[in-house]
């Protein structure tokens, strides 16, 4: 069983977290809502939104913090324990828009026998920006 | 456009430090939390491959982070006129659009297929601002304590929602 070691001692203040891509289509924010419970028309109901002066379906707010977690872990490995994240959502992402999550190290301190890594992360859909400020804080056990 | 002051009701303001609890009628399981996994498009095998899981120093496949703060999963409630069933306030605001400002997520430990959650929402705080257009504007933040069946805190959310009078939303 092939398990991904994480990588502290490589990181450093500004290295950065490989960006995660992902297409927020109209199918995954239906299977979004139906795995959360989440059955709100804002997500998935064309009428609905547009009667609310919106251009389409809207992205639960909450899916950003999903993303922004996957790209954090996938990066850090199997071991890393998320152990805050903040984010701060500045425009409303619709059904068919890409968003792009991207991020940098801000700080990595030792603390007794785990490493803790502090990131700013932001989400982009093409020249906006979705989510900003948000930032992290990971464990990883040495 | 809405004077600073008017959306802030004594009423309103009754409502800050009000707390509901709500309590899964079963374990998270297996399934919900690949089905999560699938549905935001993450392959990570620490949510579907239990040898893999135990290989990484886990006692089985976890949730990923944010899976436990939906908590429409725990509320018992009917749909309301938009679909909702999760948890709301029903805050007594009128001509105001509700618009998501943020989420500040503390976590304790990976969430089990075992864990059967609870979670409490409480009505931390109400205040009124300046939009950035001069108008006035309702800032509400809630959290949301998850724990399990032992009492172990698995996790916090809190939320923030911006209400704005609907005169500025458009």
């Amino acid at each position: 069983m092939s398990v991904r070691m994480p990588l502290a001692d490589a990181l450093e203040i500004g290295t950065r977290i490989p960006p995660l891509e992902r297409a927020l289509t109209q199918v995954r924010m239906v299977a979004y809502g139906a795995a959360t419970w989440d059955w709100h028309r804002l997500h998935y109901e064309p009428a609905y939104a547009s009667a609310r002066n919106l251009a389409g379906p809207i992205v639960d707010g909450q899916m950003f913090g999903a993303l922004l977690a996957e790209a954090l872990l996938d990066w850090l490995g199997p071991r890393a324990f998320v152990r805050r994240m903040t984010f701060r959502l500045r425009t409303t992402v619709f059904a068919g828009e890409t968003v792009r999550c991207e991020g940098e190290v801000t700080s990595v301190v030792t603390e007794q026998d785990c490493d803790v890594i502090r990131v700013a992360q932001r989400v982009r859909v093409g020249e906006r920006i979705a989510v900003e400020p948000a930032s992290a804080e990971i464990v990883l056990s040495r | 456009m809405t004077a600073i002051g008017a959306l802030l009701t004594d009423e309103l303001r009754g409502w800050i430090g009000r707390e509901v609890s709500y309590t899964a009628r079963e374990e998270i399981g297996r399934a919900s939390i690949r089905y999560f996994a699938l549905a935001i498009g993450d392959e990570n095998p620490l949510y579907i491959d239990e040898a893999y899981a135990r290989a990484a120093g886990y006692p089985s496949v976890i949730a990923p982070p944010t899976f436990v703060c939906e908590t429409s999963q725990y509320a018992h409630r009917p749909p309301d006129q938009d679909g909702y069933i999760g948890h709301t306030w029903e805050l007594p605001v009128k001509g105001c659009q509700m618009i998501r400002g943020g989420h500040d997520y503390e976590f304790f430990r990976p969430v089990l297929p075992e864990d059967r959650i609870s979670v409490t929402w409480r009505l931390e705080d109400i205040s009124e601002h300046t939009s950035s257009r001069g108008g006035s504007l309702l800032v509400v933040i809630s959290s949301a304590t998850c724990s399990n069946q032992r009492g172990e805190l698995l996790a916090r959310n809190r939320e923030t929602l911006i209400f704005l009078p609907l005169e500025a939303a458009r």
